[in-house]
């Protein structure tokens, strides 16, 4: 299909465009100016780049956890609270051992972080197993009571006797802080970063060169199926949700420590549920993953540039984001039906096509 | 707590149930019919908006009402043409409808804020409210809530006492096995979400005509998302989700109270209840029906249908 | 086909990341060369075009607190060579910290940040752009190029407690509350001491909500405060929901922010109010002149005119109306006598001793509650 996949995004995303140029103009705003904007204020510049890159990296590492579960139809939407339990658990370190060397302490903190983030992951694994208990609903729920969690210990004990009552944990010693990476030339890019293609390399790795991984993407074709091949069904489910809770944990604790240096309830601003949409649009596949994730963190960046510049209000961000991602979901349908049309499926005929006229 | 408070949770539980039930409702019909929606939020967002403009421009709690319900429609048929023809992936389509819903709300809705609708109000049925306790409970309240009685029965006729809904459940569940049947899978499917998208939406203008009578935005807070956790939760049955949506209204209107007659557990941990509270519910009558079915005596009623989330050309 | 993706994302991948580097060290040399030029607007006063910016946590909306900063915002956007803008709907934390910098990057002036949040993003900024103006509210850090600035909003609660105390009958009074933070403690705590000045029967229960703004929740706590009993209703939330539930009830009820009559005009007794509109012309005249100064704690009460109390609704008798405003010529006069001992906390234990007024600094982190307070402070 060539250069097929690029040309349907680009008309998608032309499409959308299109439709928000449309509603500038209904509120009366500059159009082109407004996109060009949009535009200058998500690629245009080298700290736009960056901060969309930053603000790339938490939602690309929870992106890869769901997409992990969702790769053998385990349906983790808990990607939120788990990173909320990695911030907790970064916190509980940095807090507890804020004495110790970098060193010693940061790996501390991503241990705590991935342990815990991976346990609340499990939970809904094992009720799952065990019980029959639906993932959708008690991962969902676990999002409001991880966040609860965070919540209570920063408004509880672990706030800060310095900030005057106001919920935040105290500073992070230095050692408990991600450093930036250069910081004349790169800004507020940070060393999480790295975590991103490590993570990245090692998903693909996992599901394409070991056994485990071919055996995951068998259960991918259901539960029963599993079985039947005699396939470990039962601790894969715990270890793609162990494993995407640990990433997003992991997500969670570079977070708390590289950006906002203290645990805050004000981490939490739905990088979560933004990673399944992420995962979703790009297939399950790591590089489209961390393309996407790009991509909209670029468009929120860009949106902000936008919305100060033309004084539009906030909500216009949000129906343009909403437009773009229903506009690109519907591209992506041309990009399926060119596939058809030089590759015809090997499996049984799709199945109700006589039905559609 | 005083019996006179009881009774007044009761009520309260009632009311902060209802708009959620009509959303859990909804849902159901949705994915009864194999789509996934997780647009409910946005939905309920954007009708809870029309519902009012409705009822601003024509005066009408009615008409106001039946705007709700067809912006909850169109918002969901938009989900059912990027699902259904362009065979879009349902978790993507429906939290961008999300997205793209509240943004609308807010963005056309904030002019309007703090104007005052005269939605429904709360009457008095005659005869029933004089029952002793369940009168108090049941029937002091808005047309609107009555009218939530009788919708979990209808939607239960529909799905399983109606050929419609006989063709609408094979949709969900077997799509190939509809169209052998000669059914056409697809327009049922789209029925399917606009129906749903429909009764999401009434849930929606519920919160701007009749749980406040005052026009902000931001009142569907979340309520779409314990929806679509309650549709599991109910195992995709209208019975259960009376239960499951008077349960977590219930409880959140427990911890208020609790608040209320003065106590010092943390807020945190009170707020935790209704989420913890669903889930362990759940646990517990999921063990129940795991230790029934080891003794053989239900089948696999809890199971989510079939080919829900798979869009039908891609099924092969 | 996949292969082909897989290798289409990794170009692109790299293709921005590789931009992005270049691009960052354009930008970056760019940077430099203006803030050199710049005249130093430290010192000297400032002529020509102010360009001064408003971050709100927020969207503006028609009522609640973000919308009585914008109302500064405009009142200020009238002086003489003054531009404002605003982004509104700021999430606190990383966000925050990018939208500020945009601004300090675009070249405002004067950047106010109005909510607690961004205390942390702002000193951040701070620090990276020197020359550049920062006010914070609420918060308790400041900066060569940064101040804090707040109201005493307490003083404005204090005659609303005043009102509730003199009106209720049933002796309980309800408070919906957003977060267990200092500034609503302090408020409900002001209230507290306003209500048993006058009526030392009196308890004031608190519900707290944990949101600023989701009307149908903050209604349902102020329902399930008049179930028990509570006959005036007074709030520390966004919305005007509390409001409508006391209207429907028949009961009486106290707003915050602005007027919140047209909500519900058969109970809304009274309401404390913010007025930004003189703090922030007088900070926009000391940044004209040359005068304004970091490292400050601006807190201005009734008798700078930055908070008030709403007009009486008809139903508070003339008799309880005097009474009140005699307390607030008090206010207007600097006369702040609200947290002077002796106050009692819940358990009785005396925090602040007789004749002792309160310093401002134990006012930040006020995290108990006073005598007549029931529920809980977390």
């Amino acid at each position: 299909m060539g250069w097929g996949a690029p040309v349907v995004y680009l008309c998608a995303l032309a499409l959308s465009l299109g439709l928000c140029a449309l509603m500038l103009i209904l509120a009366g705003k500059p159009a082109l100016g407004g996109l060009f904007m949009l535009f200058r204020g998500a690629f245009g510049q080298g700290h736009s780049l960056l901060d969309a890159l930053i603000k790339a990296i938490p939602i690309f590492l929870c992106s890869l956890g769901v997409a992990l579960c969702f790769r053998m139809q385990i349906w983790n939407i808990g990607a939120e609270g788990q990173f909320a339990l990695g911030a907790v658990g970064a916190t509980w370190a940095a807090l507890t051992f804020g004495t110790l060397p970098g060193v010693v302490l940061l790996p501390q903190m991503f241990l705590s972080a991935l342990v815990l983030g991976a346990l609340w992951g499990l939970i809904p694994a094992v009720l799952r197993l065990r019980l029959g208990v639906n993932e959708i609903i008690s991962s969902l729920m676990l999002n409001y009571v991880g966040i609860l969690v965070l919540e209570y210990l920063v408004f509880g004990a672990w706030k800060d006797p310095a900030s005057f009552g106001f919920p935040m944990t105290s500073e992070f010693p230095p050692a408990a802080l991600i450093a930036r990476i250069w910081p004349g030339w790169l800004g507020k890019l940070h060393w999480g970063l790295i975590a991103c293609p490590l993570a990245g390399v090692a998903y693909s790795v996992f599901l394409n060169r070991t056994r485990l991984g071919f055996e995951l993407a068998a259960c991918g074709e259901g539960e029963r199926v599993a079985r039947y091949a005699r396939l470990p069904y039962g601790f894969l489910v715990l270890l793609v949700m162990g494993l995407g809770g640990a990433l997003s944990g992991l997500a969670g604790s570079i977070e708390t420590s590289a950006t906002l240096g203290r645990l805050q309830p004000t981490l939490m601003v739905g990088y979560g549920y933004t990673a399944i949409v992420v995962a979703w649009l790009a297939r399950l596949k790591p590089w489209p993953i961390a393309f996407t994730a790009f991509l909209l963190a670029a468009l929120r960046v860009g949106v902000e540039a936008m919305q100060l510049e033309l004084q539009i209000p906030a909500a216009f961000g949000q129906i343009m984001e909403g437009a773009i991602l229903l506009c690109v979901l519907a591209g992506q349908f041309f990009l399926a039906y060119s596939v058809s049309l030089k590759r015809p499926r090997t499996g049984p005929p799709a199945q109700v096509a006589e039905a559609r006229p | 707590m005083s019996p006179e408070l009881i009774l007044a949770l009761l009520a309260a539980t009632v009311q902060a149930g209802t708009p959620i039930l009509y959303a859990t409702l909804g849902e159901i019909i949705s994915e009864r019919a194999g789509v996934l929606n997780l647009g409910v939020e946005g939905i309920m967002a954007l009708s809870s908006f029309a519902g009012f403009l409705g009822c601003h421009l024509t005066g009408s709690a009615w008409l106001g009402l039946a705007a709700g319900g067809l912006a909850g429609a169109l918002l969901a048929g938009l989900h059912g043409v990027v699902c259904q023809v362009f065979l879009g992936n349902q978790v993507v389509s429906g939290l961008a409808l999300t997205i793209f819903g509240v943004g609308l709300c807010n963005f056309l809705g904030t002019p309007y804020i703090g104007q005052a609708t005269d939605g429904f109000h709360q009457f008095a049925v005659p005869l029933l409210a004089d029952l002793p306790i369940l009168g108090r409970i049941f029937f002091r309240q808005d047309a609107l809530v009555y009218l939530s009685f009788l919708m979990p029965a209808l939607v239960w006729f529909l799905l399983w006492r109606t050929s419609f809904g006989l063709g609408l459940r094979a949709a969900g569940e077997m799509p190939a096995a509809a169209s052998a049947a000669g059914l056409n899978p697809q327009r049922l499917r789209f029925l399917g979400v606009l129906l749903g998208g429909l009764l999401c939406g009434l849930g929606g203008a519920y919160l701007s005509l009749a749980h406040t009578n005052l026009w902000t935005t931001g009142l569907s807070g979340g309520r779409g998302w314990v929806a679509v956790a309650l549709v599991i939760f109910a195992f995709w049955r209208p019975g259960r989700a009376v239960a499951g949506a008077y349960l977590f209204g219930g409880v959140m209107a427990f911890q208020l109270r609790l608040q209320a007659s003065g106590t010092n557990v943390p807020s945190s941990l009170l707020l935790m209840l209704p989420y913890v509270l669903t889930v362990l519910v759940l646990v517990l009558s999921a063990a129940r029906a795991q230790s029934a079915r080891r003794r053989g005596i239900l089948g696999r009623k809890s199971a989510a249908p079939a080919a829900l989330g798979v869009n039908i050309e891609s099924v092969g | 086909m996949k292969q082909r993706i897989r290798t289409f994302g990794a170009l692109a991948l790299t293709l921005a990341l590789g931009l992005a580097l270049v691009l960052a060290g354009c930008e970056k040399a760019s940077e430099k060369a203006p803030e050199k030029v710049a005249p130093s607007a430290e010192g000297g006063p400032k002529t020509g075009e102010l360009k001064i910016g408003f971050v709100y946590t927020s969207p503006v909306g028609e009522a609640g607190y973000s919308w009585a900063h914008d109302q500064g915002r405009k009142a200020i956007e009238k002086l003489p060579d003054v531009k404002t803008s605003f982004a509104e709907a700021v999430k606190d934390g990383t966000d925050a910290e990018r939208v500020i910098e945009n601004m300090a990057r675009s070249g405002y002036d004067l950047i106010f940040t109005t909510s607690f949040g961004f205390m942390d993003p702002t000193m951040k900024v701070a620090k990276d752009f020197p020359k550049v103006k920062f006010m914070h509210c609420s918060g308790f850090k400041s900066a060569e190029n940064v101040s804090n600035y707040f109201g005493r909003i307490y003083q404005a609660r204090y005659l609303t407690g005043m009102v509730a105390g003199l009106m209720t009958k049933s002796n309980i009074i309800g408070y919906v509350a957003a977060f267990p933070i200092p500034e609503v403690i302090r408020g409900i705590n002001a209230f507290t001491l306003g209500v048993r000045s006058v009526n030392p029967k009196a308890q004031v229960r608190v519900v707290w909500t944990k949101t600023w703004f989701d009307p149908a929740l903050e209604k349902d706590a102020a329902i399930s405060l008049l179930d028990v009993n509570a006959d005036v209703i007074a709030q520390h939330q966004d919305s005007p929901g509390p409001q409508e539930a006391a209207q429907q009830r028949g009961k009486y009820s106290i707003g915050y922010n602005s007027d919140m009559a047209v909500f519900a005009p058969k109970a809304h007794l009274t309401a404390a109010v913010w007025n930004w509109a003189p703090l922030y012309e007088a900070i926009v005249k000391e940044v004209r002149a040359g005068t304004w100064t970091g490292n400050r704690v601006i807190w201005w009460g009734m008798d700078k005119g930055i908070v008030d109390i709403a007009p009486f609704g008809p139903m508070v008798p003339k008799a309880v109306a005097d009474k009140v405003l005699a307390q607030k010529a008090e206010f207007v006069k600097g006369n702040d006598k609200v947290f002077v001992g002796p106050i009692k906390d819940q358990g009785g234990k005396v925090k602040i001793p007789d004749g002792v007024k309160a310093e401002d600094k134990e006012l930040l982190g006020m995290t108990w509650f006073v005598d007549g307070v029931v529920g809980s402070v977390q």
